[in-house]
């Protein structure tokens, strides 16, 4: 082919993830060979039969080779997982026993215990403040299995669900239920964090937390501002606390 | 022939307007992507839904906005979405639109397939139609988006505003109504974010207006709430009675300083449930004469309403999220990426033509990119494309800043000028192509103010019918007219159209002022 507009950009080189860069590459070397042997001008090779040119069996076939050079795909919605367990990572703590995992983040912010054996574990995004600190129980909810049995059996009051997924689909038939909600992704804007505000249930987005395992007694400090839109625009911490108490 | 159909639209002008549209959107959506939110799910394969309904926009959206524009021209259904909150408002033509359209054609230049000059006629006919859309709807505040009015909608005309104001029941926390209130409205956003695959584009928020030195009202919608489009909804929504719920909403003791082109706002001081002071309720869609008033005969009308409408929501919630937690990735993509492709479909209720074929398929030429759609390179790309912006058709020369990122970058490319010099060009993607989807057929039943339909009679009374408000005895009186001639009888008739459903306001007619409708509201 001539010239091709992707080879000759001044500014733009690569994307800066190299998995988008090995797709895109990929797709791109597709282009040069078929539309040279294609023998059609540039409107017909990309618009008039652009889905039999460039088929659904040439983007399997790319994302196969990258699966064949043993890359194994991050995962973030469980059915991923769930339905291509070969072409994801292994997902962890979403069906086995609770008991021993916890969220550790490398930026959780933690102390020792005080004199009341209050430990701190972790910082969040305070959604609201509330007039008072909430204390309560901590239970995983990670996956649809977990939340059709909690919608099943119903939610043990003073529940603080710690969550890691910062969307408001996953707990939407139980999040009413629980008494607060540590969310390790997302912002205050976030779904979750929207519909925290509109129940009226304490929430901390973004929480970097390390070493609340399932049942521990855990602390709020719901009291805390919340954290602004400019504050995130400038990258300003402006966190609230997380404690566990020790046992 | 409209002005969106006129023959050879290639030219300097057309091309400054439709790449200063481009530059508008471009600064408006990373400050949006970038400070508004981080969106992902454990349920949904969000950004590979997202990517995928990108393709779909770029490959279907031009033909349909043409459909639409023969139907009735962009700017007439502007004018009809100052009396509805229905799914036209944002996020959906706000920005969803020519967002969508426009990240299709960035990934589609960054895939190799297309270049910046290549589609121009679909590109220039999508802005334009956007941009009359966006004027016809903003005529009383001026602007084209909430973004260059400071993040702020004024788009109500007095005579609605003063019946939200004169009709709203005064409520506090912790009383019957302002707890049913909240929790209906806590409950519907829930909903709304199931029934949108985890998007927020079933709610919107607009304003706010001054009611006084203390208040503001803010105009909340959310849609699509019955059975209606989405084939998901079959079933499991049959109890909701309305398809789209507006919430006329007083606070006091915050200000809403920001009001965005996705419907969400920000105040100061934060804003709680407690500062609510005033709630009404109301329906509306294409076929409606404004908003129909819900419940609003009584506080304890009211009260009840929301109660029942939160109930039912619930219900509704828990059987829809079964249903979801059971479907397979391409049942996930398929519904997220309609959400998302058809978060303008409104525009052809409006106009009477609405399709199922249109709006509730994957476009086969955006079909076959599924295959590269997993959740790693999705979540990589999306955010190289709206966040970081360092792909390669989105570099610009060492010396630019871009607006808010101060960074040499550009979301969405422009049109090269060099076209105009004989330079090589294309100018559509062509004619639709097959759609299909992997979830159930859509079932022929569509609720709606006239009652349930069927698509065919729904198309129909849309075409037949348009609002007393927008025929050309009104049409063109607007806040400006009004403001010289509220003593005529031609703007008496006017304001009694808006106001025969109003509990306070019927047959007062234009000479009301703000003063005087809060002197004869309803107090605690």
């Amino acid at each position: 082919m001539g010239n091709y507009y992707a080879d000759s950009d001044k500014f733009g080189d690569e994307a800066a993830s190299p998995l988008v860069e090995a797709f895109h590459s990929a797709v791109k070397n597709l282009v040069r060979e078929r539309f040279a042997a294609s023998g059609k001008d540039w409107a017909a090779f990309v618009f008039d039969d652009a889905q039999d040119l460039i088929t659904a069996q040439d983007f399997a076939a790319i994302d196969r080779r990258m699966l064949d050079l043993g890359h194994r795909y991050a995962w973030s919605a469980q059915v991923s997982v769930a339905e291509r367990p070969d072409a994801y990572q292994p997902a962890q703590g979403l069906n086995e026993d609770l008991s021993n995992f916890s969220f550790e983040h490398a930026e959780a912010v933690v102390a020792a215990a005080d004199a009341q054996g209050w430990a701190q574990c972790g910082i969040g995004d305070n959604v609201v403040p509330f007039d008072e600190m909430l204390t309560g129980t901590a239970r995983y909810v990670r996956s649809s299995a977990m939340v059709l049995d909690y919608l099943t059996r119903g939610v043990p009051p003073g529940t603080i669900a710690i969550i890691d997924d910062s969307g408001g689909t996953l707990t939407a038939p139980i999040l009413e239920q629980f008494a607060g909600v540590l969310c390790a992704g997302g912002t205050v804007r976030s779904h979750l964090g929207i519909l925290t505000r509109e129940y009226g249930i304490p929430c901390f987005m973004n929480a970097k937390l390390s070493g609340i395992r399932e049942g521990d007694t855990v602390r709020m400090e719901t009291t805390a501002r919340a954290k602004t839109a400019e504050a995130y625009q400038q990258g300003r911490e402006m966190s609230a606390r997380v404690w566990r108490l020790a046992t | 022939m409209t002005a969106a159909m006129t023959p050879d639209r290639i030219n300097y002008p057309q091309l400054l307007e439709t790449n200063a549209l481009i530059q508008q959107l471009t600064d408006e959506s990373y400050w949006l992507c970038v400070t508004r939110t981080v969106q992902e799910s454990k349920l949904f394969p969000v950004s590979p839904y997202m990517l995928l309904s990108y393709f779909m926009a770029f490959y279907r959206y031009p033909e349909l906005v043409r459909k639409v524009d023969r139907h009735l021209p962009a700017e007439q259904i502007g004018d009809r979405m100052r009396n509805m909150g229905i799914k036209c408002a944002n996020p959906a033509m706000g920005w969803g639109l020519p967002s969508f359209y426009l990240l299709g054609r960035e990934y589609m230049i960054n895939l190799g397939l297309l270049r910046p000059e290549d589609a121009l006629d679909d590109l220039i006919d999508v802005m334009d139609f956007w941009k009359r859309f966006q004027l016809g709807w903003h005529r009383n505040d001026g602007h084209l988006a909430n973004s260059n009015y400071g993040h702020r909608s004024q788009i109500l005309p007095e005579r609605r505003l003063q019946v939200f104001h004169a009709d709203m029941y005064e409520c506090r926390q912790g009383d019957a109504l302002h707890d049913a209130a909240q929790a209906f409205m806590a409950a519907a956003s829930q909903y709304g974010f199931l029934i949108s695959c985890e998007s927020r584009i079933s709610l919107c928020n607009s304003g706010p207006y001054r009611l006084s030195d203390t208040r503001e009202m803010i105009v909340r919608d959310y849609m699509d709430l019955s059975e209606s489009d989405f084939p998901w909804l079959d079933d499991v929504a049959r109890d909701i009675p309305y398809n789209n719920l507006t919430v006329s909403m007083a606070v006091e003791g915050c200000h809403i300083y920001l009001m965005d082109d996705w419907g969400s706002f920000e105040s100061e001081p934060e804003f709680k449930s407690h500062h609510v002071v005033g709630v009404g309720l109301y329906t509306s869609d294409s076929l409606s004469e404004g908003y129909l008033p819900v419940a609003m005969g009584s506080r304890d009308e009211l009260t009840h309403a929301f109660t029942e409408l939160t109930d039912k929501v619930k219900r509704a919630t828990a059987r829809l999220w079964k249903r979801i937690a059971a479907w397979t990735r391409d049942q996930m993509m398929d519904a997220g990426a309609i959400t998302y492709f058809a978060i303008a479909k409104d525009i052809a209720h409006v106009a009477g033509c609405y399709e199922v074929e249109d709006w509730m398929m994957v476009d086969e030429r955006a079909e076959r990119f599924r295959p590269l759609l997993n959740d790693e390179y999705s979540n990589a790309f999306l955010g190289e494309l709206v966040g970081s912006m360092t792909n390669p058709s989105q570099r610009l020369s060492e010396y630019s800043m871009m607006m808010h990122a101060d960074t040499p970058t550009r979301m969405y490319s422009h049109i090269p000028y060099s076209v105009l010099d004989g330079g090589d060009f294309t100018r559509t993607v062509g004619p639709l192509r097959p759609g299909r989807s992997h979830l159930d057929p859509k079932q022929d039943r569509y609720t709606t103010s006239q009652g349930v339909l069927t698509l065919e009679e729904y198309n129909r009374r849309a075409r037949a019918f348009t609002p007393a408000v927008c025929r050309p005895r009104f049409r063109h009186l607007c806040e400006t007219w009004l403001k010289y001639h509220h003593q005529s009888p031609l703007a008496h008739e006017l304001y009694c159209l808006e106001q025969q459903h109003s509990r306070k306001l019927a047959g007062r007619g234009a000479g009301v002022t703000r003063a005087e409708i809060e002197g004869m509201r309803d107090r605690l």
